[in-house]
């Protein structure tokens, strides 16, 4: 099995550190990753976007993916292309908070779209910097893609030393999108005509 | 040991360590700059050397100097950087110091720097050019190991989607075999004793033991590279054995070339891909295997047209061959632009293989 | 390499008190009396020095010497000694990486005022930034005497050369580049002096300042250089036997001869 994921965002929403988090995590449960980054520049407010791909084995991808079959969304902005390449059903977890219930956003029907509020949920949890890590744990507990441990882990491992002090908060975060999913709490569009 | 996500520049500074590297230097520049990063975070580990020199002239002649005294020693850059190199490569090629240059090229107009080179005198650099982060870990060993045997710089061929994509790679050393001795190498305890080592272009000896001179020296390398030459090329070829249309592509391009010939075999066209491994030396022989009975060969490459020579000479006119490449650079000038997608690869395959739009799928 | 077409004469008596002194007897380290340098060149007596210096420092077996382009170059012909024939201008950057690679190596670059001053003299100044435990040697003749006699970055004010046949003039060439001041300035520099081998007190100066180098290097307190200068009679298109009074009358006023630093001395 070996299944793609195209994350995007604005630069600042740590698109990029829980891309590398999930591959990472999915090596460490033993399975074969890739990252690929693309920014539109190192400042905040930029376009950012990277894609994963993970195989149980025989990892076999391009690193500038022609397709891909899921998604996670921080931001509606850079969507146009992520909407291009995606195959259609496949599932999309998008941040609701900002950018609105999934029927907003362009095309949303033509993919299996899971709304969560990140932002609103990582301020609950005492960590409005952690959107990103929301959507990661949603993404993943959705996907099985990686374990949450792993994610966690990843997470733990990435975050500079002079960040230490937003670990538990990131775990945190990253537990809430799990928990979100596992308890149906999501706003699941299993839209119809797919 | 397991397999780690690896950043490609850091796993090709783990395979030089696993390779027995213990000195580099070099000079910032992207999408080099990584590789420079890595080994000047990894050599303190293993007792090496990475030095951030002052102008990639320092460090390519450290690298030289390095390798005279008898270790597995690297340096690297792209573009103007390696420009400025040329040099010096020459100069290690000429006077037998081995050494690998890591050349992390933004995109792919630098394949004439690479094959040609812009040093002087007759000698030709040995280029790898990998199609991924993991065929880039084998070959960072295998130049350490052909640098070795053949007392050579050699060059590693990489780009952008090489140096930054990460991809779980298990990095382990490689064993490829037998090396000759290094007593050649300058370690200073040869002095006063009637035998000192001399490292020198021009070979011209001492005058109690006169060297053979540039003229049969210069012979014996030229000699040396025909050989290389001979057993060094290597390619990958791919449903060649039947097609009527072969691509050629070299480095990163190759997997997307793969990718569109699957799909149109999937829709009937009998397409195959073709790739060198080795830029210098051309599989020449093989391709003309390849592709001698094919109606036509397609040449992409992301620059204005450069491997199509090399490509026409292996083909000796015996099928002709048609440039389906282009120039193409992203915004930020570091790495391929909207050509290297299957979807542009798509449609010039088709356009130059005469399939009309209203005949796609 | 020296790749002048003229065939230099050999094995001439060299008129002057330092050379006349190389003629007459062997340096232990020399394999031939033929240097294949012009008569009345300065550069056979520094490298008779040199050797005798590695020699009684027991540096034989532990020196090697980074060559760079000039005249100088045939050393490697003549001196049993493990010899990196490298790049025009860059030994500083070359013999750095032998350095690291063979910590326990005497190594030392030997250089012109072409190669280092001109062609090189960024290699040098960053060598000597880094405080690489090298001995960098500069024979400054003040022309690019392989070539023919040029101008270099070091020709002092109004030297006539080939490319300045009036004189080097401020107006039109600029200045001289004293490379051991510059040096000097420099903290990871530990040993700096400038000597000359155009009489017999300045050979054994220079000799005394080559030993301190290499003492430096070996007691790994940092790196040092030493500018000799050196007679290029043909480059100067002066006789032979003006090479000293030469130097001494038009080099020496601009290149003050004496240790400009000495970390190894005590305060
Ligand atoms: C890159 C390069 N440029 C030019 C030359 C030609 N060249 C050979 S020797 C030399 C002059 C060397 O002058 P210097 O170092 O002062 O030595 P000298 O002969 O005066 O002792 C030059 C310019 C060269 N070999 N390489
Ligand atoms: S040209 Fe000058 S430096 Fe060269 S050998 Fe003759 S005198 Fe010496
Ligand atoms: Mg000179």
């Amino acid at each position: 099995m070996q299944i793609e994921v195209l994350l995007t965002g604005i630069g600042g929403q740590g698109v990029q550190l829980c891309a590398k988090a999930l591959a990472m995590a999915a090596t460490a449960d033993g399975r074969q990753a890739m990252l690929s980054a693309r920014y539109g520049g190192e400042m905040r407010g930029g376009q950012t976007e990277a894609s994963v791909v993970v195989a149980d084995t025989g990892l076999r991808s391009l690193p500038i993916l022609p397709s891909a079959g899921s998604a996670y969304v921080m931001h509606h902005q850079y969507w146009p292309p992520v909407r291009a390449r995606l195959r259609s059903g496949a599932p999309v977890v998008l941040n609701t908070t900002v950018i609105g219930p999934p029927e907003d956003l362009d095309g949303a029907s033509e993919f299996l779209t899971v709304g969560i509020p990140a932002t609103a949920m990582a301020a609950e949890a005492g960590a409005p910097m952690a959107a990103g890590f929301v959507l990661l744990g949603a993404y993943a507990s959705l996907t099985s893609v990686a374990s949450i441990d792993s994610i966690v882990a990843a997470m733990t491992e990435l975050v500079p030393a002079y960040r230490r002090e937003h670990i538990q908060a990131n775990e945190a975060a990253i537990r809430a999108g799990a928990a979100a999913i596992e308890a149906g709490a999501a706003d699941l569009w299993v839209m119809a005509g797919r | 040991m397991t397999a780690a996500l690896l950043q490609g520049s850091r796993a090709i500074a783990d395979s030089a360590i696993a390779a027995g590297c213990r000195f580099f230097a070099g000079y910032p520049m992207l999408p080099f700059t990584d590789l420079l990063e890595a080994m000047s975070a990894k050599m303190p580990e293993v007792g090496g050397t990475c030095i951030n020199a002052d102008s990639e002239i320092e460090a390519v002649n450290m690298a030289l100097g390095a390798g005279a005294a008898g270790a597995r020693a690297a340096t690297g850059s792209c573009g103007q950087g390696i420009a400025l190199m040329q040099e010096a490569i020459a100069e290690a090629a000429l006077n037998e110091v081995p050494m690998v240059v890591f050349n992390m090229a933004r995109g792919q107009q630098d394949y004439w720097q690479a094959t040609r080179g812009g040093g002087w005198g007759d000698y030709r650099t040995l280029t790898l050019a990998p199609k991924d982060v993991a065929e880039a870990v084998v070959h960072t060993q295998l130049l350490f190991h052909l640098a070795d045997t053949y007392r050579a710089p050699v060059c590693l061929y990489g780009d952008y989607l090489v140096a930054h994509t990460h991809m779980s790679v298990d990095v382990a050393p490689i064993d490829f075999g037998p090396l000759p001795d290094k007593s050649w190498a300058l370690d200073g305890t040869a002095g006063g004793t009637g035998h000192a080592r001399q490292i020198w272009t021009w070979a011209m000896g001492r005058d109690d033991a006169p060297g053979p001179g540039p003229d049969v020296h210069w012979r014996r390398l030229a000699q040396k590279f025909a050989t290389m030459g001979e057993a060094e090329a290597r390619h990958e070829s791919y449903r060649c054995g039947d097609a009527e249309w072969v691509v050629v592509s070299f480095g990163t391009a190759g997997p997307f070339i793969d990718y569109v010939v699957e799909e149109l075999r999937a829709d009937g066209q009998r397409v195959g891909s073709f790739r060198p491994v080795t830029l210098w030396p051309f599989p020449e022989a093989a391709l003309l295997e390849a592709a001698g009975r094919a109606r036509g060969v397609l040449v992409y490459e992301v620059n204005a047209g450069q491997m199509i020579d090399d490509v026409r000479l292996a083909l000796r006119g015996q099928v002709p061959a048609t440039f389906i490449g282009g120039v193409s650079i992203d915004s930020s000038g570091m790495r391929q632009g909207d050509l290297l997608t299957v979807a542009a690869i798509r449609s010039r395959v088709l356009d130059a293989i005469g399939v009309g739009a209203g005949e796609r799928r | 390499m020296s790749n002048r077409s003229t065939e230099p004469d050999r094995g001439q008596e060299v008129r002057i008190e330092g050379a006349r002194q190389v003629a007459s007897s062997r340096a232990d380290l020399q394999v031939s009396e033929d240097h294949h340098l012009c008569p009345g060149c300065g550069h056979p007596v520094a490298w008779r020095i040199l050797l005798e210096v590695i020699q009684e420092l027991s540096l034989a077996q532990r020196a090697i010497g980074v060559v760079g382009h000039g005249c100088y170059t045939n050393i490697v012909r003549m001196a049993d000694i493990d010899f990196l024939q490298c790049l025009h201008g860059r030994a500083p950057a070359v013999a750095t990486g032998v350095k690291r690679v063979q910590p326990q190596a005497a190594v030392f670059t030997l250089q012109g005022d072409g190669d280092m001053a001109s062609e090189g003299l960024a290699e040098v100044l960053h060598a000597a930034a880094r405080a690489e435990k090298i001995t960098a040697i500069m024979l400054n003749n003040g022309v690019f005497g392989d070539t023919g006699g040029q101008m270099t970055a070091a020709s002092v004010v109004g030297q006539r050369t080939k490319t300045s046949l009036e004189g080097r003039s401020p107006e039109l060439h600029g200045y001289p580049v004293p490379v051991a001041e510059l040096v000097a300035s420099l903290p990871g520099a530990a040993y700096v002096a400038r000597s000359a081998v155009n009489t017999a007190g300045g050979v054994a100066q220079t000799k005394r300042y080559l030993k301190r180098a290499f003492e430096t290097q070996t007691s790994g307190a940092g790196f040092s250089l030493v500018e000799v200068l050196t007679m290029c009679p043909t480059g100067w298109f002066v006789p032979t036997a003006a090479g000293p009074g030469y130097l001494s009358d038009s080099m020496q006023p601009t290149y003050p001869t004496g240790p400009l630093k000495d970390s190894l001395r005590p305060a």
